[in-house]
């Protein structure tokens, strides 16, 4: 017994150093930092919750904070609608579905930032070229207003992700038994039933991960905020990232940066934590 | 142009050599520390990417000159990440001995740092002016790169084709009827439009355009408005009817229009007459059409009251030695800046391959590389200049506060008393 947990605490070590060092201890120090005047080089006062105090009257951070929750909110119902449903066509058993999953999946081997430019270029030039070939007045002057800069965003985001959330789906539904469906089939349900009653119940794990990963991910989004609109125009299109790190190193309020940092953490856990919960309740043991 | 190709293959095969040398190095480092005693290293980080390579070369020749000094360059390039990466390099201990300062805001931050340097030479020859922002006291604490300008880069052949002296424009009253001249001519002489406004970049508007309307304010000095409780705005008006005026004949929508867009996309390709940018543009423009760069483009002044035909010239960044290193070090530092900013073959480099304005007495000025540049210095040696005081303003204000305000305007989302009102707040705000 004394043997195995020595084994045990010894063969854990490396990655406890690791997640201390990385993790736990520059969350530590931020956590303090949080709470001083620190300018990135030294901290002279300690302040209490002065920080905490301003950055609910800062409206900037309030406002990005808004974009960001509306921006997640769209983001993840359409992540889950679009990465089911590609997962659901490239389940049909086509000739060319290990194709499509490979062409849908590429977006994600891309960069953000690249992404980003390339929409960019996608949005202002190309939209503007067809808009005004067909003299469509809706496709010209993509990013300049916040609106299209807001779906623009989405869209890139969904372009990106859809593929890797279809993974995640397709992994369950093929292994959703074939009798269940056979069974059901021969009792008489079409196919939409068969899908609300077997199919969906039985992904419910894959949207407890596909939820988690969506919530986090739109929440945090940086790099493909930073090449496709650089929260233009007017700092109207800003993320909760894109703010933090414009106050720290841009304002150079480092202190005040960290504890912007620290409600995101906080916030960003809570909202995927609970979705976690509740979404685990609802699926089913087989 | 065959003879530049030829150059820069030079120049590579000099820098993969270099480097290949650099590794072999390691070894032969010791030997020389036995022979020759005691190897001073001095480490520099600096932010001017579009250099570097030049740079590079430089201090090799340096350091073939001085066997006994060795000279690290690590880049990081753009205002802010490079303002980040120091700020890193310095909390981690890692600290250079060379970097670089924007401004008194950066030199108050780096303060204990800051060796006084006005005892070197290059110090005793930097022109007039050009080190009031890093003073203090009778301490100079940097010393400058070189000197940038703006103002309205025009096409001349569109200007010529439409009939217009580009010499005449002094007042706003004079580009306004430029302009609408240029517009009601706009097929004749294929342009889009007149202007492109980049407003997506918001150091266009807030740094370089409201700095000419808010200079005066300062007495053109970067240090007044350093010191500056509020922002006055005296200039508010002008500033609106200026911004108005671009916006209105600038290819639309100017709101997603980018530094790439205005400069290579339309300025380049002659699909606008005019656009607000400085001397740093040239070797984009040059990419595109090298002719185009040394033959046809100049600059009109943006028409300030008061201060018709000035040049808004600054410097954008200095260097600056760490006290906290070595006394040797800080020596060998000193001597480095000296040498490259005052020794002929310093000189050359900086002219010749950094393309710099120079912003030290001593320097053959008709061999400044490309006409915008010459320009400028022709405007700061005359003395009609505006100064650059968005240096002073407080940090982040410009860009982060008086841009975007300015954007909302633009936008119609407010109106332009308040987006001033705004930015004059945040001013008193953060300098309270």
């Amino acid at each position: 017994m004394r043997n195995r947990d020595i084994s045990f605490w010894i063969f854990l070590t490396p990655v406890l150093l690791g997640l201390g060092l990385v993790v736990i201890i520059p969350l530590l120090f931020g956590i303090y930092y949080s709470f001083t005047n620190w300018n990135g080089l030294t901290a002279t006062e300690f302040l209490g919750f002065a920080n905490y105090i301003d950055l609910f009257k800062d409206e900037e951070f309030r406002a990005s904070l808004w974009f960001t929750i509306k921006f997640a909110v769209v983001s993840v119902i359409l992540l889950n609608v679009l990465g089911l449903g590609l997962a659901l066509l490239v389940t049909q058993g086509m000739k060319t579905s290990n194709f499509l999953r490979t062409i849908f999946f590429m977006p994600n081997l891309i960069g953000g930032l690249i992404l980003g430019f390339i929409w960019q270029f996608i949005f202002v030039s190309a939209f503007s070229g067809i808009g005004d070939l067909l003299g469509i007045e809706a496709l010209k002057g993509w990013l300049s207003d916040t609106e299209t800069g807001f779906w623009g965003l989405v869209i890139l985001n969904c372009w990106q992700w859809a593929g890797y959330i279809m993974i995640i789906y397709i992994a369950y539904l093929e292994n959703i038994p074939k009798d269940l469906m056979e069974a059901a089939e021969i009792d008489g349900a079409n196919s939409f039933q068969r899908f609300k009653n077997i199919t969906f119940p039985l992904v419910a794990p894959a949207f407890t991960v596909s939820m988690f990963l969506t919530v986090s991910h739109s929440f945090k989004i940086y790099d493909q905020n930073l090449s496709l609109t650089g929260g233009g125009p007017f700092n109207s299109t800003q993320m909760v990232a894109m703010e933090i790190y414009k106050t720290a190193f841009n304002d150079n309020q480092m202190a005040f940066a960290q504890s912007k940092g620290i409600i995101f953490l906080i916030l960003v856990a809570t909202v995927a934590l609970t979705q976690v919960y509740y979404n685990k309740k609802r699926e089913v043991e087989m | 142009m065959k003879g530049k190709k030829w150059y820069a293959g030079l120049l590579s095969t000099l820098l993969a050599s270099s480097v290949v040398l650099g590794a072999c190095g390691g070894t032969g480092d010791d030997k020389e520390k036995a022979s020759s005693g005691e190897k001073v290293t001095v480490d520099i980080f600096q932010f001017k990417v579009e250099f570097k390579k030049q740079f590079e070369d430089l201090v090799k020749q340096y350091e073939k000159e001085h066997p006994d000094i060795k000279i690290n360059v690590k880049t990081v390039g753009g205002g802010n990440d490079y303002g980040a990466a120091l700020k890193a390099a310095f909390s981690s201990g890692d600290e250079p001995d060379i970097f670089n300062v924007g401004g008194p805001s950066d030199v108050q931050n780096y303060r204990e740092y800051l060796a006084d340097l006005s005892e070197t030479k290059a110090a005793k020859a930097a022109l007039e002016g050009t080190l009031d922002s890093v003073k203090d006291g009778e301490e100079v604490l940097g010393l400058p790169f070189n000197q940038e300008g703006y103002g309205y880069i025009y096409n001349k052949k569109v200007f010529k084709k439409a009939g217009i002296d580009p010499a005449s424009i002094k007042t706003y009253e004079d580009l306004e009827k430029a302009v609408k001249t240029l517009d009601s001519k706009k097929k004749e002489l294929g342009i889009e439009a007149v202007f492109a406004l980049a407003a997506k970049e918001q150091w266009v508007i807030g740094n370089h355009l409201a700095n000419v309307f808010m200079a005066p304010d300062f007495n053109h000095s970067v240090v007044e408005a350093f010191n500056a409780k509020s922002a006055p705005f005296t200039k508010s008006e002008e500033l609106k009817r200026m911004l108005d005026l671009q916006a209105k004949y600038s290819v639309q929508p100017v709101l997603s229009l980018d530094y790439s867009q205005q400069v290579e996309q339309l300025f380049s390709l002659g699909k606008v007459a005019m656009i607000q940018q400085g001397n740093w543009t040239y070797n984009s423009i040059y990419d595109i059409d090298p002719e185009f760069a040394e033959k046809n483009i100049g600059f009109v002044p943006i028409p300030v009251e008061g201060f018709e035909g000035k040049l808004p010239v600054g410097v954008p960044m200095y260097w600056a030695v760490n006290k906290k290193s070595d006394e040797k070090e800080v020596t060998a530092a000193k001597e480095f800046l000296d040498w490259m900013y005052t020794s002929d073959a310093g000189k050359k480099a900086v002219l010749e391959d950094f393309k710099f304005i120079p912003a030290y007495e001593g320097y053959d000025t008709s061999k400044i590389a490309d006409p915008l540049s010459k320009e400028i210095y022709k405007y700061a040696s005359e003395g009609n200049t505006i100064g650059w005081v968005f240096l002073g303003s407080p940090t982040g204000w410009q860009e982060g506060v008086l841009a975007v305000n300015m954007q909302k305007y633009l936008s119609g989302e407010s109106t332009w008393d308040e987006a001033i009102k705004k930015a004059q707040e945040a001013w008193e705000k953060s300098r309270q």
